[in-house]
């Protein structure tokens, strides 16, 4: 038993390493494990009237129930906005005890926490309570970078006993100066809801707008000051392999509260007001110091045409600047200086888009924002302007004399003429691409005249794709062994390049290929490998190997088994559920992989049969496969394109079906048999 | 206020130094380090560290700590280099001075970092906060050096363990290394230290100056691989401490350590009349000695284990207002105790039945390889009891929840464990288990379809340290959570898309009965077509050793925490008129250490597969690694073997 008697009688302590950093989200559940306790006092009447409450419908896999929340919002006025929070779980699971930490999200300056309190009504014995001075402020957990930021916060708070079978509950109050007069009645989560409510103090001559997403529209119980708004038995978001985002299927209420003559600069009744507020919010922030203007020169002095210009600029923001993985900024929204981004050499997607379209309008090039969801299909043509859709921002390049047609992610526009989408974020998506979790993905295009709702462009599916050749030859044992070439292009090389950022030797970065052939065989050498193109990310990324594959082939009673499918596997088990699929599939992005492979045979041997060709067309994808006799080669060909990048639940039955094909077609086997 | 003054002082003090009090032993850059593309002792590599230094001064009121370290950018994807994090803690303990850092281009022209290093929160509370000094150097270019330097400021009046831990990511070229270790006037607290797997001869001494030195040159890139000990059995290291028992004679040292032990554990069980009593309820004199040991074990193992219970607020702990126990008797009493008392409990109780039993400190694997050759006291994390039993030594661990009797936690056999007894204690070794006694069973019973679907019924049996894993894995969960947990562990020994219900209601509370789960179970198209006929794959259960060990290279020993054994038994009836036209010879690979063998037989209507895969590995040293992966390429090329079926008209068979 590992004993935990031993103290030191010196002080001791270990040296902090780099990994306290990573530990840095355990190490808050263990800080607030470690509060000291305060007095147990009785929970409130509000929590207390639902202890007892019918639950919601659920299911046996559910870890909690939302018994009652209720969202208090006072708009004092344009500048003051206080929001009382309450919520009561009950806890059905050990998974569920996470209810139990309370999270207060806030941005510094601007908003502040003013109090914070959780009880436990334990299914027995008495109440516990928590209070504010047990709370702990915390860099966003989980967020890779958050630590060099203080603008985005979190305050927390673990309420005791948060076990299976009791109910927990907290409130906090939250008072901002609003960067908008806009908010978020976010009603449906995980945990299934058997009552929430949304109450709206506004000043008198005030007015409001409500939209709803992904829920029907909810009349007001209670109309003019305050309204209310409630609603009942919402079922649970349980999440799903490649589901749209939180914000495609989840049930939310935005809600835009209007002073007399109208928000201003605060406040947007559509997408084009909303462009408009982002443009003035970024005001000033494209200026360039006299060093970064110095840069720019420096970078494109020798460049002989604006491409190869935008090209260089766009090299150095995507590779040159550090990228942190967080919303910085005001409310998350307003950038930094392009000249501070460039003096601290770090920033944000906002912060590195603001960079590189000042350095673009340095060298006479137009270049605007381009707010986004870096997951596709949780805005859509539909969706009313709010600033929760997005999540990112790029950039959207005009060319004055029509685009290079090297150039993939480009738009015609009617005032802005061709417009090329850039991702300064994305260091491995080349200048001229966007990865396909942007493609077809709706943005806001942000320009001085306002904003517009655009949908990305698709890019064709071969500029994301694997095309494999190999020549191979098998001898009579069995053995297989022989060359492949593998391209890769758009995401299919982006991924193999991020996996090797960090791989330090040539041995290690073969590491990959022997993975694609243990997927596929059992018994492999790599007689040699090489990578082409790991950093050229202009270029396809290219694997070159030879391989040895012993007892490839099966013997069975004198004749010989071959797998045709010497390599890859395109088939995938995601819809292999027991559950039915509640949501949408969305592929990552358009593809067109492609295999050719050509086994020549061993003496003494010829084809006795050959799996049958498979012709799979599906509409949202297609599969395509033949197995060939060519003299003495076995020539197996085949074609996987995604063509639809989103498939609607409905059709959720075809794409399992569509992967079964697949498999059945990967294990299929021709039989070679003595020639004599 | 006087406090306050001197740590002021300190702090400038230490921030008016140069780069450092060491600066001028750093090398020069030279002309070759400005123009070198590769380094031939790193191939491939993204960046070296050409020089590293750090110098530590504990002898002060504050001690502090100078790193410096000098790289050369030689890929693109070095650069990430560049990118600077120094994290702390603030508030109890340290702080981070004299933060300077610049990039030298090949042709020697030098930009200097003039940014101000971000000093972020991480987090707070109780006055202590998770700080991150974050910078990162400008203009950095293939072919740049970098270098930067920093000095950490320990707080006052503390000594603190420290620790050159010599691998890095990336190679080291040179690295060189002080320590000027606390001389208290007195004498009251001395530095000890142990070093793992330095490079070459290299050794950290102390000079006449009473500081200690060392120098490492080729370091090699750490890189962390599949199956590997522990991460601090493999960096190249040197760890020192301060203590105050100043005998450094290993076997004295010991021996004190033991004594002090003994005398503790011996306080807490010296209840013999209360035991005996207790005895009398557990089990009857009639018992043979091994039913009276097992009836012991499996009583003590019912007290409420406190080490296993789900982390608690302050609040609730008060409220559970749970006793410190002081000794053996209010242990029985109250019900309850941490792990290292229930098994007091148990040596007691054995005792007084009559067993010679003895307390052990043993030291675990999880995170190093114990050395008795280095006193370090802290190093003996845990324990467990020894009793004799018909001649034999039966170790026990009781307070390790779902310990079956006679094993114990993977991590504490085939440790060094210090056998207590009032002379100090004697060392001894914990056993090791046999891969027979880790098992997964796995029968299935399954009927093949027209269509290639085989359907019916999976049992799984686990025992001795797999069952335990499981239990523990699952202590909290309810019985959702189970019921996914042994239906993703049955489905992911299947290569192909499969159904499972769990149908029975497994054991999960014992120890010592194996843990069995029975399934439906469906694997839709597992046999495929070939013209005429069906190919049906033998190996059902091979997934998890599809990617076992998939590269040739191979720089670390290979480690598993325990040896295991998977048995498969699977019975297929085939379709009414379908016939075995070929079936793959049997396949036996019996080794040492591991063991394989794979039996495929034509019952007529029927298939029966027996597959046996045995590991009986511990540590295996780097050179054994290509006969390893290419048995287990053998198991991969073996589970791949083909039933040949003839559907429908009979054909002839081998």
């Amino acid at each position: 038993m590992k004993n935990k008697f031993f103290c030191s009688r010196v002080p001791r302590r270990q040296a902090i390493s780099v990994r306290t950093l990573a530990g840095a989200t355990a190490l808050l559940v263990c800080v607030l494990g470690c509060v000291s306790g305060a007095r147990a006092g009785d929970a409130p009447p509000w929590m207390r009237a639902v202890v007892n409450a019918p639950l919601p419908p659920h299911d046996e896999k559910t870890e909690a129930v939302l018994l009652f929340s209720e969202t208090n919002v006072n708009v004092i006025s344009a500048d003051k906005i206080k929001t009382v929070e309450r919520r009561v779980y009950k806890i059905l699971r050990p998974e569920g005890r996470e209810y139990g930490i309370v999270q207060a999200y806030f941005r510094s300056p601007g908003e502040k926490v003013n109090s914070m309190r959780g009880w436990c009504i334990p299914a027995q014995g008495k109440d516990y309570e928590v209070k504010d001075k047990e709370a702990v402020e915390a860099a966003l957990p989980g967020v890779d970078g958050s630590e060099l930021v203080n603008d985005v916060r979190v305050k927390l708070l673990r309420i005791p006993a948060a076990d299976p079978g009791n109910v927990v509950g907290y409130e906090y109050e939250k008072e901002e100066d609003p960067l908008l007069l806009h908010d978020e009645w976010v009603f449906q989560d995980q945990a299934p809801s058997r009552e929430s409510h949304y109450s709206l103090q506004l000043p008198p001559g005030w007015e409001y707008r409500t939209f709803f997403l992904n829920y029907p529209d909810v009349k007001p119980v209670q109309s003019g000051n305050p309204s209310e708004w409630t609603v009942q038995n919402v079922a649970g978001v349980r999440a799903e392999e490649d589901m749209p985002p939180s914000r495609g299927v989840a049930g939310r209420m935005l809600i835009s509260f209007i002073p007399p003559g109208g928000a201003g600069a605060k406040g947007f009744a559509d997408w084009h007001q909303m462009g408009q507020w982002y443009f003035n919010l970024t005001e000033g922030r494209r200026e360039l110091s006299p060093d970064l203007k110095l840069r720019v020169a420096s970078l494109t002095g020798d460049a002989a045409t604006t491409l190869q210009k935008e090209k260089r600029l766009a090299e150095y923001v995507q590779g040159r600047v550090r990228y942190i993985e967080i919303s910085l900024g005001i409310g998350r929204w307003q950038p930094h200086s392009a000249s501070e981004v460039f003096e601290h050499n770090y920033g944000d997607c906002k912060d590195k888009a603001t960079l590189m379209i000042a350095m673009l309008h340095e060298i006479g090039v137009n270049a605007y924002y381009v707010v986004i969801n870096s997951r596709r299909g949780g805005v859509g043509k539909g969706t009313a302007a709010n600033v929760g859709a997005f999540n990112h921002v790029i950039t959207a390049i005009a060319f004055k004399d029509g685009s290079d047609p090297s150039l993939q992610a480009t738009l015609g526009h009617p005032k802005l003429g061709t417009l090329m989408f850039f991702d300064p974020t994305d260091e491995v998506t080349p200048f001229g691409q966007l990865s396909g979790a942007l493609q077809a993905n709706y943005g806001l295009l942000v320009t001085p005249d306002g904003g517009e709702l655009t949908e990305l462009p698709k890019q064709a599916a071969a500029t994301n794709s694997v095309r494999r050749t190999a020549k191979l030859s098998l001898d009579a044992s069995g053995n297989l062994h022989g060359d492949v070439d593998e391209v890769r292009f758009g995401d299919r090389a982006a991924s193999e390049r991020w996996a090797l950022r960090s791989v330090t030797t040539d041995k290690g970065r073969i590491k990959p290929i022997e993975g694609i052939l243990a997927g596929s065989l059992a018994n492999f050498r790599v007689v040699k490998a090489s990578v082409t193109n790991l950093a050229q990310s202009d270029q396809p990324f290219v694997f070159k190997y030879s391989f040895d594959a012993d007892n490839y082939a099966k013997n069975a009673g004198g004749l010989l088994l071959v797998r045709p499918r010497v390599l890859g596997v395109k088939a995938q088990g995601i819809l292999e559920t027991k559950e039915p699929r509640q949501y949408p599939i969305e592929f990552e992005g358009p593809v067109l992989d492609t295999d050719n492979f050509e086994i020549a045979l061993p003496q003494g041997y010829v084809v006795d049969d050959v799996p049958p060709p498979v012709d799979a067309d599906f509409g949202f994808a297609s599969y395509h496969s033949k197995t060939e006799i060519k003299g003495n080669v076995l020539a197996y060909t085949r074609t996987f394109e995604i063509k639809e990048l989103s498939v609607p639940v409905s059709q959720a039955a075809e794409l399992k079906k569509f992967y079964r094909i697949i498999a059945a077609d990967e294990r299929n086997t021709a039989i070679l048999k003595p020639s004599n | 206020m006087k406090f306050l003054c001197l740590r002021l002082f300190l702090f400038a003090l230490v921030c008016t130094l140069p780069a450092g009090v060491f600066a001028d032993e750093r090398p020069p850059i030279t002309p070759d380090d400005l123009k070198m593309k590769t380094e031939p002792m790193a191939p491939g590599a993204n960046a070296i560290i050409l020089y590293r230094q750090v110098d530590r001064d504990d002898n002060d009121q504050t001690g502090h700590e100078i790193n410096f370290v000098r790289i050369k950018i030689l890929k693109e994807e070095g650069r990430k280099a560049a990118d600077v994090e120094i994290p702390y803690v603030k508030g109890r303990t340290d702080q981070i001075a004299n933060i300077s850092g610049r990039t030298i281009q090949p042709d020697g022209s030098v930009s200097e970092f003039k940014g101000k290093p971000f000093d972020k929160s991480i987090m707070k509370t109780k006055g202590v906060r998770y700080m991150a000094k974050t910078f990162t150097l400008p203009d950095v270019q293939v072919g740049s050096i970098i270098e930067y330097s920093y000095t950490i400021l320990f707080a006052e009046n503390l000594l603190f363990d420290s620790h050159w831990i010599l691998s890095n990511e990336l190679f080291t070229r040179r690295a060189k290394f002080t320590l000027k270790p606390y001389d208290s006037s007195d004498g009251r607290f001395r530095l000890q230290w142990s070093w793992n797997n330095l490079p070459g001869s290299d050794q950290p001494k102390m000079g006449s100056d009473k500081i200690v030195r060392m120098e490492s040159n080729n370091i090699p890139a750490f890189a962390t691989e599949d199956y590997m000990p522990p991460e601090n059995e493999l960096k190249s290291r040197v760890d020192f401490s301060y203590t105050d028992d100043l005998e450094t004679d290993p076997t004295k040292f010991w021996k004190s350590v033991g004594k002090r032990l003994n005398s503790k554990a011996e306080n807490f069980a010296g209840k013999r009349k209360a035991m005996e009593e207790a005895l009398a309820t557990i089990v009857s004199p009639s018992d043979p000695p091994e039913v009276k040991l097992q009836k012991i074990y499996e009583r003590v193992q019912k007290v409420r284990n406190l080490n296993y219970e789900y982390s608690k607020t302050e609040q609730e702990t008060k409220r559970e207002k749970v006793k410190e126990n002081s000794n053996v008797e209010d242990v029985w009493k109250n019900g309850y105790a941490y792990g290292v008392h229930v098994n007091w409990l148990f040596l007691a109780l054995a005792r007084a039945a009559g067993f010679e039993a003895y307390v052990v400190y043993g030291s675990d694997r999880y995170n190093y390889f114990f050395n008795p050759k280095i006193p370090d006291e802290h190093k003996l994390d845990t324990e467990f009891v020894l009793v004799k039993l018909n001649g034999k030594d039966v170790f026990c661990d009781p307070g390790a929840a779902f310990t079956p009797f006679g094993l114990m936690m993977w991590s504490e056999t085939g440790v060094p464990g210090l056998r207590l007894d009032k002379d100090g204690g004697t060392w001894i070794y914990t056993t090791m288990p046999e891969s027979k006694d880790s098992r997964t069973i796995r029968k299935a019973d399954l009927a093949l379809s027209d269509n290639g679907d085989l359907e019916g019924k999976l049992t799984l049996t686990f025992t001795g340290l797999k069952a335990m894993e499981l239990r523990n894995e699952e202590l909290h969960e309810d019985d959702a959570h189970k019921k996914k947990t042994l239906e993703d562990e049955a489905s992911n020994s299947i290569p192909s898309a499969s159904t499972l219900e769990l149908a029975n209601q497994p054991d999960w509370k014992s120890s010592s009965a194996p843990l069995l789960a029975e399934f439906k179970v469906k694997i839709d198209g597992w046999a495929s077509s070939a013209g005429h006929k069906v190919m049906l794959p033998v190996g059902l259960f091979s997934a998890e050793e599809k990617h076992v060990f998939e590269h040739t290279e191979r720089v670390h020993p290979i480690y598993f925490e325990y040896p295991r054994e998977k048995d498969d038994d699977i019975t297929i009836t085939l379709p009414t008129g379908w016939q075995v036209s070929s079936i793959p010879r049997d396949i036996v690979q019996e080794g040492r250490i591991v063991g394989f063998s794979l039996k495929a037989e034509n019952n007529k209507s029927s298939i029966h597969i027996s597959r046996k895969l045995s590991l009986d590995i511990l540590l295996l040293e780097q050179k054994y690694y290509a006969s390893l992966r290419a048995f287990f390429q053998g198991v991969r090329t073996a589970d791949e073997e083909q039933i040949l079926l003839q559907p429908g008209a009979p054909t002839a068979s081998n």
